[in-house]
Parts: structure tokens; sequence; C-alpha cells
């Protein structure tokens, strides 16, 4: 246990070596939350949807950061990491504690990043319902480290895989819940139910017993994606 | 002599990525879902904005979509090239220099690459515009692209020799969505950008792109100006930062 909370604790200090990635953590959420979001119910009116209003607006804009900074960060520790788990494993850990320690720490990664983004969507508008806000905030972010370290599993080249978490994040975004008018299989993005929960605390309306089940579906689905990659990057040549 | 190892070492960078078929695929499937996707989405609400010269035009939301998203695509995707191109060079090229490269001739090598990753996304970005918007002038419309592509690129070089990847991944979105995204947006309030706007390294391309998309007579020579000077200024800088971090490295293990 003391091992894994080693290595875990390294694994997060891995991250927040380079002082500008703390400082980006802190900012871009807060950025997305008081500026993004300003812009968004513009931006979705064209696209004719219907996410109108600055409680929403800015509400989905803390999942967004959220998603994102989880999935490039989950993508990195996959792609830059495989060796030195690979060696961690052999040595004696495991690959499965090595998984484990990797998933914790993007998860309290990810719990940064979303405390951020609510402590910001607070200030800015209050919140109607302040934890259901935070559990819909903190499952993008646990969605997107599943995001992220499927991509970094299947793809090997840095720059192909950080364009592909772009694109599947594009791809969410555009598809969520009141963005658009149009529907179709793209209608379907894997933020799409907490996108749905976090609108409704932001604006004050409750969500049904099925819609958490989904989102709560969504997110264990993620860390088990995650648990698999972070696991066969650990794994693969360690013997 | 050092036309050969240059043209050698330029072939074997188009090599590394045509070995990569996935990077080509994204690099055009990127832009090419954004875009289409972004016009497609759009509705034709009434808008006016504001032209490089003065004039207002009244527009569509659908159109102004279509005038502007390519310069978004294109500079998020250069921007990401960028750093990695940078990360590589600087990983891989001070072995050429210990080989006898002069620090010079693997930088330019580097950035042809990167040049030629650019350009093919500029060429998807208005392969596909072209099939939702046509510009009143193609010239500066997409000269607009081609500055942006460099401009960002280069500013992804430069984030790729000072930052860690992830930290520069995490700037490059930042700067791409405020820059282009909100503050030069015509999509956005009045559509005319506020004064600091011009502060910013997109400022210049997009005025031009927005010329170019709506006037058929120039009236953007100022705004040329600033983003020929942006883009030589950090293609200068990104060239002399690897260079000297290149040289200075392979100096080192000798």
């Amino acid at each position: 246990m003391s091992a894994f909370a080693t290595v875990g604790g390294s694994f997060v200090r891995e991250h927040l070596r380079a002082p500008l990635t703390l400082a980006l953590l802190v900012v871009i959420p807060v950025f997305f939350v008081l500026i993004f979001a300003s812009v968004l119910g513009e931006f979705a009116d064209a696209l004719g949807g219907t996410l109108a209003g600055g409680a929403a607006t800015s509400a989905i804009s803390a999942g967004w950061a959220a998603a994102f900074l989880c999935g490039a960060l989950a993508f990195f520790q996959v792609s830059s990491s495989r060796g030195a788990d690979r060696r961690l494993a052999a040595a004696g850990l495991g690959a499965a504690r090595v998984a484990l320690a990797r998933i914790a720490a993007a998860v309290a990664l990810g719990v940064v990043v979303s405390a951020v983004a609510f402590v910001t969507l607070w200030a800015r508008n209050g919140i109607a319902h302040p934890w259901h806000s935070a559990a819909a905030i903190l499952a993008f972010a646990l969605i997107y480290v599943g995001v992220g370290a499927l991509v970094g599993a299947l793809v090997s080249g840095q720059l192909e895989g950080s364009l592909l978490v772009v694109l599947v994040f594009a791809v969410d975004a555009f598809s969520g819940p009141s963005m658009t008018s149009s529907g179709g299989i793209l209608a379907h993005g894997p933020t799409r139910d907490a996108a749905k929960l976090l609108i409704a605390a932001g604006t004050g309306q409750s969500s049904s017993g099925g819609e958490w089940g989904a989102v709560a579906a969504a997110v264990t689905a993620a860390l088990a994606v995650a648990f698999g990659a972070f696991w066969l990057a650990a794994r693969s040549r360690s013997g | 002599m050092a036309a050969g190892r240059l043209s050698t070492a330029i072939a074997m960078g188009t090599r590394e990525q045509r070995r990569r078929p996935l990077l080509l695929i994204l690099l055009v499937v990127f832009p090419a879902y954004v875009i289409s996707r972004s016009i497609a989405e759009t509705q034709a609400t009434p808008h006016t904005i504001g032209l490089p010269g003065g004039d207002l035009v009244l527009t569509s939301m659908k159109e102004l979509h279509g005038a502007v998203m390519a310069g978004t695509a294109i500079a998020f995707a250069a921007g990401l090239c960028g750093v990695f191109v940078m990360q590589s060079a600087l990983a891989g090229d001070r072995r050429l220099v210990l080989a006898g490269y002069r620090a010079g001739e693997a930088v330019l090598a580097r950035l042809a690459v990167l040049a030629a990753d650019t350009a093919l996304v500029v060429a998807v970005s208005f392969a596909v515009t072209s099939l939702f918007f046509t510009p009143a002038a193609w010239v500066p419309f997409a000269c607009a692209g081609v500055l942006l592509g460099v401009i960002y690129g280069a500013l992804g070089a430069l984030l790729g020799a000072l930052l860690d990847k992830l930290a520069a991944t995490y700037l490059m979105l930042f700067l791409v969505m405020t820059d282009l995204g909100i503050v030069q947006n015509p999509m956005f309030g009045d559509g005319t950008p506020v004064g600091w706007a011009a502060a910013l390294p997109g400022h210049g391309p997009v005025r031009l792109m927005v010329d170019g998309a709506y006037s058929p007579t120039f009236h953007a020579g100022g705004e040329l100006l600033l983003g020929l000077g942006w883009a030589a200024a950090l293609g200068t800088t990104v060239y002399l930062l690897l260079a000297r971090a290149v040289g200075t490295d392979a100096e080192r293990m000798a």
C-alpha cells in the first residue's frame, strides 16, 4: 500500500514539476467559465441550439474545461510513460498496481481541475444545485480520463494522439445537448448525459434517476477503459 | 555539398512522415470535420460585421462561419504540429549535428517538414471551405490562411522548445481559442474586433481573411504587413532558438 501511495504521488508530481502546467490546470478552467462562456450562448444560438443564459453556458464550459484538460493529461500519461511503467511493473509493483496508481493520479488531478472549474462557476453565477454540478463536472473529467487513456493505448505517436483527443473533444462538444439543432448518431458523444445533468444543475432543474444512472455507467466504463489502457501499457514486454 | 545534405535531411523527414499514415489521415480529417460540421450546423441568422477600411457588411452567421472557421482549424493543427516537430527535433537532430551537419541545415529540414504538414492542413481547409463558401477574393483569403499556418506553426514550435509537451498542448488550445475563437472572431459582439485585439498574432491574418471573404477590392494592406511581421519574427526566433539548442547540445555531447 505504501509503495502504491508513493508511486501514485510520484505520478502526480511528474505532471506538476513544470510550474506552467500547474498554472494552466488552474487558468484554463477559469478562462472557460469566465471568458468562453460569455460567447458560448451566441455560438450555440448561431448553431441553432437552445443553450441560452449565463448559468447554462458557464456550467457547460466548466465541464468542457475539465474534459479537455483531463483527456490530454491521461493521453500523455499513457503515451509518455510506457517504458517507466514497464520497469516499475517488472521491478515488483505489478502491472495492475501501476495501472491503479496511474488512475489514482489522473483522478486526483481531475478532482483539482474540477474543483477549480466548480469554484469559478460558483463565484461567477452561484449554482442552484451545487453538489449536482460538482458531480457532473467531475464526471466530465473522469470520462475524458478514459478517452485520453484509450487514445494513448491505441496511438503511439504523440502528435497523432493529441490531435485525436482534440478531434473527439470537438465531435463531443458539437454534439452536446442544446448546442445544435441536429440529432443523429453524432448526437451521442461520451459526455452527453453528463452535460444534461450539468445544464440542469446549473439552471436549477432536477435530473431523473435514469440520467444519474447513465452518467454513473459512463464514468464506470471510462475508468474501466483507463485501467485497461494503463495495465496494457505497463504489462507489455514486462514478462 | 551543403545543399545535398539539406535535401537528404528533408527526404528523411518526409519519409518519417510517410511512415505515420494516421498523422496524414488526421491532418485531413481534423480540419475537414471541424470546418464542414461548423458551417453545416450554423443557421443563416443575419449579422453585421466591419471590414478593414471601415465598411459595414450585412451577412449571415452561416456565411461568416464559412469565412473564418478554416483559420481556426489551420491555426490549431499547425500549432500542434509545431509543438511536436520541435520536440522531435530537440530529441534527434543533435545526432545529425554530431555526424557533421550544420545546426542550421538540421533545423531547416525540420522546418520543411513542419511547412509540409501545414501546407496539407491549409489545402484541406480551403478545399472543404470552398464546398460551402466562395470568398469575394481568393488571393487575400488564401494568404490569410497561409499566414495563420506559419504564425501558429511557429508559435507551436516555440512552445515545443520552451515547455513540456502537456503544457505546450494546453497553451496551444488556450491561445487559439482566445485569439481566433473569441477576440478576433467577427461572429461575436458587433462584428469588429476591439482595439487591443491588434496586439495578438491572429489579428492581421483574420482581418485579411475577412477582407478577402467579403470585399472584391483589397483594403487590408496594414493587416497583411502586420501578419507578415509576426510570421517573420516568429519564424526567425524559432530558427535561431532551435539552431542554438541543437548546436549547443551536440557540442556538449561531443
